[in-house]
């Protein structure tokens, strides 16, 4: 179903007892579009890609992936979609170049495919240093691997939480024209930062999670209403204010 | 500040005890097994050492006793590869935390390596204090003060050597020696003994144990006498106490300052080794991906796993060393064991290797294995890589034994070393099935760096452990029927029936496997993922 939104949730909740990390969320991503999904810690955001994955069922409700229900549809998916977790989920006991032929190769990839594209995103990312174990890796170089691990298999969907996180800013730039450029070329983005200037200079839909529930959802535009940041639509929604003024010990 | 840390361990720890009820009782009852065990000792301790008609042996023998003690106290975790807990000073430095406190959690952790000694030398203090050849109650002062010095002496030896040798078994190429020299250390006494050396030689060196210059000796001298020797004994002993302190000050103090990661750093001029690449590619000549991929994926980490390497060393080394003694013995009168030498140790380097391997798949991946659960590979799919994986190591581990075997002129034939091949195989089905089973039920993590087993492994291990002789069975029914019926086809046609039926057991525990792995991917992430509080226990 190529006209199929790339993400489509209906009443999605989440029960942890009778929590409810992700209450009731309904979401609609477009085709080709780099969607910001934004929320405080704890929202529900990570929660939400966990299922959005495959990794967590969800309590009720449904998703669609790329027009095809999961988790029916579960292993056609996994195919198409790319994915960048909060944590790094690295074999510290393989090299980088192991690491990417081992992932392409899990994806379907032939092996000289995989070992030609592996090599070709290793110098891309800079990560060069052949014989090195992922163990000894610093944050950023993880998350550089795991950003080049969700490319190797050409996916037309990619599913990132915090992509940039400790990642230093010549990575970070390279990252960023790397996923305009897979937006470009018709791919979706769904991505969540608490780094909002980013978002707000990536994305072009929005939304909001707090509590579990989608609090606000539209363009760009629509949500910064002409006159505010994007940083300030999200403070006033997700609820600011926090008087650390009373706290006379800390004055 | 002591207190706090304790008391973040434990609420670190609650988590995983309320997770599982199952896994609570369990524990409770290998613990109430363990200890029952060594409250038992003690007793039988206390009664001997208070009878006042065995003065004479007490004498010759407590120090005996002690040595063995200091022997056990020392040696048994490094042997067993179970360290007890510790601190992870990178969670702690960052604490303005006094380096003196942190070395005293650290000597009050060695407790949980030590409480069953500690309640063998409280059964013994008690039957001494009351034995009334000694004196009686009039020895309530040096009895306890004599074991209390010899148990902080220990303490704080074990902790000295629990840092020293976690430094040496952090440098590539020394753990593998190092771990070969320290179960030569337990097991030669009895090696010397079964190679011909008398065993009066070997007691001879008892009546040096004796000698109140060593701890031993000296804790012996300061609770029994003679009078005349107390003041020098107490002396040795306090020495000996204050020189232990120093070593494990000294040695902690090192290892704060140690830099583990640094030790264990690929080399900056390392080099590409096309052979072994060559060696790792093997699988894809017969195997399909993704099998095969996962397949190489598992040989290359798990050959570059401290943890795993430590293993299968001793997997063949300390399995021939203990065994071999009876099969030399053997050579006299004729047992189970010397007839069967290379498939006893087989059988045993296959149970040694669970805990590294097929009966904690997912242990070495830790928070990673989550992308068995992201990929497009059916789940069957990963625990078969991890299976053939394990198999391979299973194969090279029977065929190193048979290796060390023929270097060591045993008289193994070829035939005897197929059947080694053949019964292991077998019996691999068995252990494989259950191992997929254990992998999904009771995951956890394992810190490839660290040599000792991971926090949480006694539980799983001890699975195996009951359900070993089961998976066996089948095995060892095939032997019963060749001994009854003295008939190599009858022992054959056991071993084929035992093979259907492995393979029929192996595809329904994949299949329950894989089901628990869909219903519980959610609490097997988590438990990998799980961190640990300020202290590990091993």
């Amino acid at each position: 179903m190529p006209d199929a939104p790339a993400i489509a949730v209906h009443d999605l909740h989440k029960l942890y007892g009778n929590n409810a990390a992700v209450d009731g969320v309904d979401l609609v991503v477009p085709r080709g579009c780099f969607f910001g999904f934004l929320g405080p810690n704890g929202a529900g955001k990570s929660t939400t890609i966990r299922m959005l994955t495959g990794l967590i069922p969800p309590s009720s409700g449904s998703i669609e992936l790329l027009g095809m229900p999961l988790p029916e549809r579960e292993l056609e998916i996994k195919r198409r979609v790319g994915l960048v977790p909060d944590e790094s989920l690295l074999f510290d006991r393989l090299t980088g170049a192991e690491f990417l032929e081992f992932v392409g190769r899990m994806y379907g990839l032939a092996r000289p495919v995989a070992v030609e594209r592996a090599q070709s995103l290793l110098d891309l990312f800079e990560l060069r240093e052949r014989r090195k174990l992922i163990a000894e890796y610093s944050k950023g170089m993880r998350k550089r691997l795991a950003m080049a691990a969700s490319l190797i298999h050409h996916p037309d969907l990619f599913l990132m939480d915090e992509p940039f996180e400790g990642v230093d800013a010549v990575g970070a730039r390279l990252m960023k024209d790397i996923l305009l450029d897979q937006v470009r070329r018709g791919a979706t983005i769904f991505l969540t930062s608490h780094v909002l200037e980013v978002v707000e200079r990536l994305c072009d839909r929005v939304a909001i999670i707090d509590k579990g529930k989608i609090v606000r959802e539209g363009s760009m535009d629509e949500l910064r209403g002409g006159t505010e940041s994007l940083e300030d639509v999200f403070v006033r929604v997700v609820g600011a204010g926090r008087e650390f003024h009373e706290l006379e010990w800390l004055r | 500040m002591i207190r706090a840390m304790l008391r973040v361990q434990w609420l670190s720890m609650r988590f995983s005890r309320l997770a599982s009820g199952r896994g609570a009782l369990f524990s409770v009852l290998i613990a109430v097994l363990w200890y029952g065990f060594w409250t038992m000792l003690a007793a039988l301790a206390e009664e001997l050492t208070a009878a006042p008609q065995l003065r004479q042996q007490i004498l010759n023998w407590l120090p005996v006793g002690l040595l063995a003690v200091f022997g056990y106290w020392q040696l048994a975790p490094l042997a067993s590869a179970t360290m007890g807990a510790s601190l992870d000073l990178r969670k702690l430095l960052i604490y303005p935390v006094p380096r003196q406190s942190l070395f005293w959690v650290e000597i009050l952790l060695r407790i949980t390596t030590c409480a069953e000694l500690l309640l063998l030398l409280t059964g013994t203090a008690i039957g001494l204090v009351r034995n009334p050849a000694f004196g009686g109650w009039r020895t309530l002062e040096r009895v306890p003060l004599a074991l209390v010095l010899f148990a902080a002496f220990n303490l704080m030896l074990a902790a000295g050597l629990r840092n020293l040798i976690e430094r040496l078994l952090s440098r590539k190429g020394i753990r593998e020696v190092l771990a070969l020299l320290l179960m030569l250390m337990g097991v030669l006494p009895r090696l010397l003994m079964a190679t011909g050396v008398s065993a009066n030689r070997i007691e001879r060196i008892f009546p040096t144990a004796s000698n109140p210059i060593w701890p031993w000796g000296g804790a012996a001298h300061f609770m029994l006498g003679p009078a005349a020797g107390i003041a020098k004994a107490a002396a040795v002993l306090l020495s000996w106490t204050t020189a232990a302190y120093l070593f494990g000050r000294w040695q902690f103090t090192r290892s704060l300052r140690y830099d583990f990661q640094e030790a264990q750093a690929t080399p900056a001029s390392a080099k590409d080794h096309p052979f072994a690449d060559r060696l790792y590619r093997l699988p894809s000549l017969v195997l399909p991906d993704p099998l095969c991929v996962i397949v190489e994926k598992e040989l290359r980490s798990l050959v570059r796993t401290p943890r795993f390497r430590l293993v299968f060393v001793m997997g063949f080394s300390f399995g021939l060393v203990v065994w071999l003694p009876m099969m030399l013995r053997g050579r006299v009168a004729h047992s189970a064991v010397s007839g069967n030498f290379l498939v006893v140790v087989s059988l045993y380097a296959l149970f040694l290797l669970a805990q590294v391997t097929y009966g904690n798949a997912f242990g070495f991946d830790g928070s990673a294995a989550q992308l068995y659960f992201l990929a497009p590979v059916a789940i069957s799919r990963a625990l078969a890589g991890k299976n053939i994986a394990a198999a391979i190591f299973i194969f090279l581990e029977i065929a190193a034994v048979a290796t060390a075997c023929t270097l060591l002129r045993l008289g193994i034939s070829a035939g005897t070393i197929a059947e080694a091949f053949l019964v292991a195989a077998i019996a691999a089905l068995y252990l494989l099935g259950v191992g997929n089973l254990s992998s999904v039920n009771y995951p956890r993590p394992m810190n490839a760096r660290r040599v000792s087993a991971g926090g949480g492994a006694g539980r799983a291990q001890g699975v195996l452990f009951l359900l070993y002789p089961v998976a066996l069975l089948p095995v060892f029914l095939a032997y019963l029927a060749r001994y009854a019926f003295d008939n190599q086809a009858v022992f054959y046609g056991v071993l084929a029936f035992a093979a259907a039926l492995g393979v029929a057991i192996y595809w329904m525990a994949m299949e329950s496997a894989v089901a628990a792995a869909r219903n519980r991917r959610e609490t097997i992430q988590a438990e990998l993922s799980r961190g640990e509080g300020p202290m590990v226990a091993e």
